[in-house]
């Protein structure tokens, strides 16, 4: 057993290796790229105009020194802020809605000593919707609504939410599999229903995990928030897009600055929640 | 008593779900709920969508493209990824502050390396993406970067979280010995995070994968360019099948990881 | 006095393991019973057949003159039997309030739970109950940061207000100090016998399950080795019980 184990791993980190030098090989071959060319003449000005377009040297009326573009990119940002908060908020109902049957221990009576004869059925669909949903980018799913809703920041948090909506409901069934069924098993036999059982044994132990969960995820939302923007979902995204698109590269700076406020207040909020309920 | 139930301590969870959920509820009111949300004729689309879903197209010409993008999309990952722990190797070592000696100097080095580690992740992989392009140009390499940068970052950060983690007994041991920093970080510190951050990096790998599809969006190749290309020309039935793709090659990859994850921790 | 339980040769097998072999035995009224025997002898397996936490392959139990394997309602049954473990029953991210007002669950519809979740209902029989364990000051307090011993006197608060007419009680003690243990199983017997409860509890020792028990009853090997009240076990029963010699 142990050798087998260790052949695996052994395996793996082989396989891995092996990998990485393909890759590498079929980049520079295939694709024939360059690395000599990257620090060609021509790239380095680019680079230097680029670079130069961001810190506003040689511009006129920099975005940073402008009233009106201050207050137009405070505005964005506020959308994008509710954009991450709306999409956590349908990712967490819709998880939450179909978390309990999504846990193995649920789906095999184990936890709560009640079989049903679905359970295998809705915990495999259940699932396969879990891994489905979270397979896919934020952006192709942003490409896919946007085909549906007018731009704005509703199909950006509907994107957002249907790529998290899977991985918060495979992380929050996680959490229902880990519970210590002992106090649940004990509940049942003192004489709680299902719905019971759901309030008194497993949401209070579940709860924190949950919440936790939910906070590191809109985390995450918000530095995705400016991608689903990419394609028209609205927020500090389209307009980064736009400016790109106009050369206006010190909004590019400013739109960037305010994005990286914004993931650090996300950031420093979410943990300072997760200290609070410890 | 009653004063007793009202103590603060008991309701912390309640009062933290209650203002997330008055958050999002807040949140619902910034969008106007008419008819103006969705495009003329979006709910047909939709329906044509959902519809092709069912019917995605596997001809031949199709799979064979999907194939070669799939293969664009997981080198460009392996090749950012082998960047990314090349970065999360030294920052990490550095941000964790195992390779230097006084509190002085721990002091001043992790912060410097750790907020370094924090720009890095806090920008999105697309929008490295996108700064690579408008500087070097629509290159591999672009895409290769932009990813190694951020899951640098966060590899990194995990990485120097573990090393600090790591029980100090066996290390002082090795000091005691006469090991040096550099024989305490490859004979102690290395050795007793292996299975952890291997396994962290594999659950990174999945995801370098999916931004990797994503990098089409600023024109390099992958699935992501050609569900892209698909959509553009109303192909639902072709974009349902390089999405098929991509979450084909996140399941194997997840699969592996799980497998690799399972015999490395117990 | 009236047969509560009768145990009418029953028997379980896990895998190729035997746990019970065709084991028989009645219980009466208020009588306070002690399972003991060396581990794996089907102690828990037993209690958790009277527990209808799963049924035996063979025979059958009769509770008050009723198959127990009839008992399916979930409520009533919980008026008829409650049980208690090792301490980790209780829930303990939840107030110790909730997890004594948890034994009211079986009356309560889903409403009355879900608003007592923020507004405790029936208030005086948790204050009632904890009081009894001495535990009157800790009704606020968050389960888990309780000891040991002060968590398995809350589950018998439960107990008390679930108010089954059996008790059946599985290693109570078993994770507890010596002084804890004895207070905890002290107050379950007085508790027990002052209720008028029918009362089964597995122990580890013989010398507890002497002292304030009325009937010992002995299982070795998942069979009955020996039923006697308590006062005619003599020390050579119990060193028989507890050799290793027997065992093949």
């Amino acid at each position: 057993m142990k050798k087998r184990k260790l052949n695996f791993v052994t395996a793996s980190v082989y396989a891995l290796i092996l990998l990485a030098a393909g890759s590498w090989l079929s980049i520079f071959t295939v694709e024939n790229a360059n690395l000599s060319t990257l620090f060609s003449q021509s790239n380095l000005m680019y680079a230097s105009k680029f670079f130069n377009g961001l810190f506003g040297i040689g511009e006129e009326n920099p975005a940073f020194f402008n009233a009106e573009s201050w207050g137009n990119a405070w505005a964005l940002t506020m959308e994008t802020l509710v954009m991450s908060i709306m999409a956590t908020g349908f990712a967490t109902i819709c998880a939450l809605l179909t978390v309990v049957p999504a846990a193995r221990n649920v789906a095999d009576g184990s936890l709560t000593l009640v079989k049903k004869w679905h359970g295998r059925i809705s915990f495999g669909f259940i699932r396969g919707g879990y891994i489905f949903s979270r397979a896919v980018p934020e952006l192709v799913w942003a490409m896919i609504i946007i085909f549906i809703f007018k731009p704005g920041i509703l199909p950006g948090a509907i994107a957002l939410a249907l790529h998290n909506f899977g991985i918060l409901g495979k992380l929050c069934a996680e959490v229902i599999e880990d519970l210590d069924s002992r106090p649940i098993r004990n509940l049942a036999s003192s004489g709680a229903g299902r719905v019971q059982i759901l309030l008194y044994g497993v949401l209070p132990a579940a709860l924190p995990r949950f919440l936790t969960y939910i906070l590191y995820r809109w985390e995450v939302i918000m530095r995705t928030t400016i991608v689903v923007g990419f394609v028209g979902a609205g927020g500090l995204g389209q307009q980064f897009k736009l400016s790109m698109s106009f050369f206006h590269y010190t909004d590019i700076t400013l739109l960037l600055f305010f994005y990286l406020i914004l993931v650090f207040a996300a950031d420093f909020i979410s943990e300072k929640a997760r200290y609070f309920i410890k | 008593m009653e004063r007793n139930w009202m103590s603060f301590e008991l309701h912390k969870r309640k009062i933290l779900s209650l203002i997330l959920g008055l958050a999002f509820a807040a949140s619902l009111f910034s969008v106007e709920w008419n008819s103006e949300l969705i495009h003329n004729g979006g709910l047909t689309t939709a329906k044509q969508i959902g519809l092709a879903f069912f019917t995605p197209d596997l001809s031949g010409e199709i799979l064979i493209l999907a194939l070669e993008s799939s293969w664009t999309t997981l080198s460009y990952a392996a090749a950012g990824m082998s960047l990314a722990l090349i970065i999360a190797f030294f920052f990490g070592v550095a941000a964790s502050g195992v390779m230097v000696s006084g509190e002085k100097n721990k002091r001043l080095i992790k912060p410097f390396f750790r907020s370094q580690l924090g720009f890095m992740r806090a920008i999105h992989e697309l929008v490295w993406a996108w700064l690579f392009v408008a500087s070097i140009g629509l290159s591999p390499f672009a895409a290769i970067f932009a990813l190694a940068i951020p899951y640098g970052g966060i590899l990194g950060r995990i990485f120097a979280d573990m090393l600090e983690d790591v029980p100090q007994e066996p290390i002082r041991a090795l000091e005691a010995a006469g090991a040096s920093k550099l024989q305490a970080l490859w004979y102690g510190y290395l050795p007793m995070v292996r299975a952890s951050i291997t396994s962290y990096a594999m659950y990174r790998f999945e995801c370098a994968v999916r931004s990797s599809a994503i990098m089409s969006f600023v024109g390099i190749g992958g699935l992501g360019y050609q569900i892209q290309l698909s959509l553009d020309d109303l192909h639902y039935d072709e974009v349902w099948t390089f999405v098929f793709f991509l979450i084909i090659l996140v399941i194997l990859i997840d699969a592996w990881s799980n497998q690799l994850r399972k015999r490395l921790i117990q | 006095m009236a047969e509560i339980i009768n145990v009418n040769r029953i028997s379980k097998n896990y895998e190729r393991k035997i746990a019970l072999s065709s084991l028989s035995f009645t219980v009466e009224k208020g009588e306070l019973v002690a399972l003991i025997g060396p581990s794996g002898a089907g102690k828990t397996t037993l209690l958790n057949m009277l527990g209808a936490i799963f049924p035996p392959d063979q025979g059958e139990i009769v509770i008050s003159g009723k198959q127990i394997a009839e008992m399916t309602d979930q409520k009533k049954r919980a008026k008829k039997i409650g049980m208690i473990r090792q301490q980790f029953d209780l829930v303990g991210e939840l107030p110790v309030i909730h997890n004594v007002l948890a034994g009211r669950l079986s009356d309560w519809g889903v409403m009355k739970s879900l608003v007592s979740l923020l507004i405790p209902q029936d208030k005086d029989y948790a204050t009632a109950a904890l009081d009894r364990v001495g535990l009157k000051d800790k009704l606020y307090e968050r389960t888990s940061k309780l000891s040991g011993g002060e968590q398995q006197r809350v589950a018998l608060a439960r107990l008390l207000v679930q108010s089954p007419e059996i008790v059946l009680a599985d290693e109570p003690v078993a994770s507890l100090d010596p002084a804890r243990a004895e207070d905890v199983l002290e107050l379950l017997v007085n508790i027990a016998s002052e209720e008028k409860q029918t009362l089964i509890a597995s122990l580890h020792s013989v010398e507890y399950a002497r002292k304030y028990f009325d009937r010992l009853i002995a299982l070795k090997n998942g069979e009955l080795f020996f039923d006697l009240p308590s006062s005619s076990v003599s020390d050579d029963h119990i060193k028989r019980l507890y050799s290793l010699k027997e065992h093949s």
